[in-house]
């Protein structure tokens, strides 16, 4: 099960947190195929928001082919997200780097920064 | 379904008599426990009161002139001061109801809001009001008819036994021995009521609830006399006796036949002097006979005057809440 | 009237008092069902009085207001109304208090709806409503209003009393109602940002009159907050809600009727943003469905 956590300040539309945070449990195997996602009374009762907020994430989840509703029993994960689960080989090289651009004096800003240009040269035009 | 709905003809109705029961419970004890006091004391004036004074009056009317002479002036002066007592209490009846009425039972409810809490269940403020109005209004009726019998039975019990015992036409024995009572009661009701949904606020309504009160009651007193016909007795200038009951009017007859006022005069030989000119004197009066049609005829006053109140406690509601107003209506008054 | 509307004025209008000023004037709008609508607008600018003719407390003095397709009068069972004074009777219990509610609407009193409300709130059922602090009173009003279980209810701020955590679990209960239910809610208040995420409707109104009325992703969309050079400032054909001049740069808040002209820096403004623009220059022109239908 997936918990939502509405950030007013983010300048984020709060439809769209709810879907980006979806995508973020799929991709880090919190959620998987088969599983419900909590009814939107539920996620009403614990954020506050209104309830069309998270129908309308649901349905462009719905509509990325990530989710499906079911007819009175809710809204169900039909496919993963991306191949990186948090226990994937990539993880492990990525870990392995992280410790060599440390030892090597980098500061976490500059390895940050280093990440966001590759990330930005390899996926660009990609949504986020 | 249609097993249900023939098993149940009629929606369940609010239930809204317990709890205005359940709201106003501690007036409800109050005016429980004033009504047992004094229909215990009426009772005990009916009784052993009675009694024990009308034997102190037999002692006294046996002492004749003698002047060493022992009664029970205790047992006659406890009568009098008790029978007082309850004659008041009950002509102050109305006023309480009043004070109550407009304080409790609209003014405060006005004021602190309740009143838009219980016009937003699913009673509508007309219901509210009814309800209000029909609960006390049928617990007074009883309680007060009930009272002013007891009364009856204390003051007719004294009756010919008691030297000092009170005339039927005393205003306020008048008004505790019948049904004027529990009539000046409901309005009363009415009249708060009425001032708590036009002032909406407590303490004013109280005060205005009694003042009405004491309005109908001032207007009853002055029309009391003429609500039925009264007798007419004529006599000899000089040998006339008046007549037993309660007073309407009187004078002299002149020698054309006509009714007029009394010449005031100050010694019996200026009295002479002013009288000669006259055939005989008149006095209009209600006899004791008459105390039922004048009860029955000032009860109508005062039901007549409720009525009046009550019409103008839901053409206040009316106006505040426009629960009776169409949509369709409001659109004609505005076009029009 | 269809049943998708819940609440439609038309030339509505209240005075009080044969001389007194209009609270509200010429007011028309149109709240669909299913919505929940921030009713927003400085203090007494009519926004208790427009509740309070939705829940058949007082009487319009011209044109009408139309409640769940009926009167109000005619609606009142199923409507809710929570007055601004949270008023209940003091000499009754919390346990009390929701049994009256279930005696005094019968045929719609769903008893775990209130007593769900009451129960967040950590309140003895046995205390005096006279005992209770602000915002168990209003825990306890709105339970009653709830365990009505009504179609359309209407909130005149209710969350005034309330400490930021009572806030946020008295909208997640209200959300959950409406996620359930589909319980229309108009829920009043001056404090704008408090309800951006709750609400899908806005009611703006202003000096006695709706100044915004829509749904709130429609009018942030029709409105564009700009910044520009103010020597070349042509805002030609657009709507112009509100302009300020601030050393050589013009910011404005407008209704854009075309394609912008370049040199204009455009963002989307905020719910805020808006309604304060609005707030500011009350002689900008209104935007109301039912106008720019």
């Amino acid at each position: 099960m997936v918990e939502y956590r509405i950030d007013r300040h983010s300048g984020v539309a709060t439809y769209v947190q709810i879907v980006q945070q979806t995508k973020q449990a799929l991709r880090l195997g919190l959620l998987r195929p088969g599983d419900k996602l909590p009814t939107a009374r539920e996620v009403v009762e614990a954020t506050a928001i209104n309830p069309n907020t998270v129908l309308k994430a649901y349905r462009e989840l719905e509509r990325e082919g990530l989710v499906e509703a079911r007819r009175g029993l809710g809204t169900f994960v039909r496919r993963s997200l991306g191949a990186a689960p948090a226990d994937s080989p990539l993880r492990a090289e990525l870990e392995e780097w992280a410790r060599r651009a440390r030892a090597g004096g980098l500061e976490r800003d500059d390895v940050a920064a280093l990440f966001t240009a590759v990330l930005d040269k390899h996926f660009q035009g990609d949504p986020s | 379904m249609s097993a249900l709905t023939l098993t149940t003809p009629s929606p369940e109705r609010p239930r809204q008599t317990r709890w205005l029961l359940r709201l106003h419970r501690p007036a409800l004890c109050a005016w429980v426990a004033l009504a047992v006091v004094l229909a215990a004391l009426l009772l005990a004036l009916a009784g052993p009161l009675v009694d024990a004074a009308a034997e102190g009056w037999r002692q006294y009317g046996a002492c004749g002139m003698s002047p060493r002479c022992s009664y029970d002036q205790a047992a006659i002066m406890r009568y009098k001061d008790y029978y007082n007592y309850a004659t008041i209490a009950l002509n102050l009846l109305p006023f309480v109801v009043a004070a109550w009425a407009g304080a409790a039972l609209t003014g405060r409810e006005l004021e602190s809001g309740t009143a838009r809490l219980a016009w937003t269940q699913s009673t509508s403020p007309a219901g509210w009001l009814t309800v209000r109005l029909a609960v006390p209004a049928l617990g007074l009726l009883v309680c007060t008819g009930l009272l002013s019998r007891l009364h009856h039975l204390a003051w007719a019990a004294g009756e010919d036994r008691i030297d000092s015992a009170k005339e039927w036409y005393d205003r306020f024995t008048f008004h505790a021995n019948g049904p004027t009572l529990a009539a000046l009661t409901l309005a009363g009701l009415a009249a708060g009521a009425l001032a708590g949904l036009l002032v909406r606020r407590a303490l004013p309504a109280l005060v205005i609830g009694v003042l009405v009160t004491g309005a109908v009651r001032g207007l009853a007193e002055l029309a009391l006399p003429h609500l039925w016909p009264a007798v007419t007795r004529t006599g000899s200038v000089d040998r006339f006796v008046p007549g037993d009951g309660l007073g309407v009017d009187q004078g002299m007859v002149t020698r054309g036949g006509a009714h007029v006022p009394a010449p005031s005069c100050d010694s019996p030989a200026g009295c002479d002097a002013a009288y000669k000119d006259f055939v005989g004197r008149y006095d209009v009066f209600h006899p004791a006979s008459h105390f039922w049609p004048l009860q029955l005829t000032t009860s109508a006053l005062f039901l007549a005057v409720t009525a009046l109140l009550v019409t103008a406690c839901f053409l206040t509601l009316r106006h505040h809440t426009g629960a009776l107003r169409s949509p369709r209506t409001a659109r004609t008054a505005k076009t029009a | 009237m269809s049943s998708d509307t819940a609440l439609r004025a038309d030339a509505l209008g209240k005075r009080f008092g044969r001389r007194g000023g209009w609270a509200l004037r010429d007011c028309a709008f149109r709240l669909p069902a299913g919505r929940v609508c921030a009713l927003v607008g400085p203090n007494g600018a009519g926004k208790s009085t427009l509740l309070a003719l939705a829940a058949g407390l007082t009487a319009p003095t011209e044109g009408a207001l139309t409640v769940l397709g009926t009167t109000p009068a005619e609606a009142r069972p199923r409507v809710g109304y929570l007055a601004q004074d949270k008023p209940l009777y003091p000499q009754l219990t919390v346990a009390e208090t929701l049994r009256m509610g279930a005696a005094l609407n019968p045929e719609r009193w769903d008893p775990a709806v209130a007593e769900g409300v009451v129960a967040g709130g950590d309140l003895d059922p046995a205390a005096r409503v006279r005992t209770l602090s602000g915002g168990q009173r209003t825990r306890v009003a709105l339970a009653l209003a709830l365990g009505k279980r009504p179609e359309l209810l209407l909130l005149d701020e209710p969350m005034a009393d309330l400490d930021p955590l009572a806030r946020h679990d008295l909208m997640g209960t209200l959300m959950g109602q409406v996620a359930r239910y589909g319980t229309t809610i108009v829920l009043s208040s001056h404090v704008v940002a408090e309800l951006e995420d709750s609400c899908d409707h806005l009611l703006l109104v202003g000096g006695g009159r709706v100044r915004l009325a829509g749904e709130i992703d429609e009018l942030l969309a029709a409105h564009l907050r700009i910044s520009g050079a103010a020597a070349d400032a042509d805002l030609g054909p657009h709507t112009v809600v509100e302009s300020r001049v601030t050393g050589r740069q013009l910011s404005a808040l407008i209704r854009p009727a075309g394609p912008l002209t370049d040199g204009w820096r455009a963002t989307a403004p905020s719910l805020e943003e808006l309604v304060l623009a609005h707030l500011r220059s009350p002689n900008a022109p209104s935007l109301t469905e039912e106008r720019a239908a």
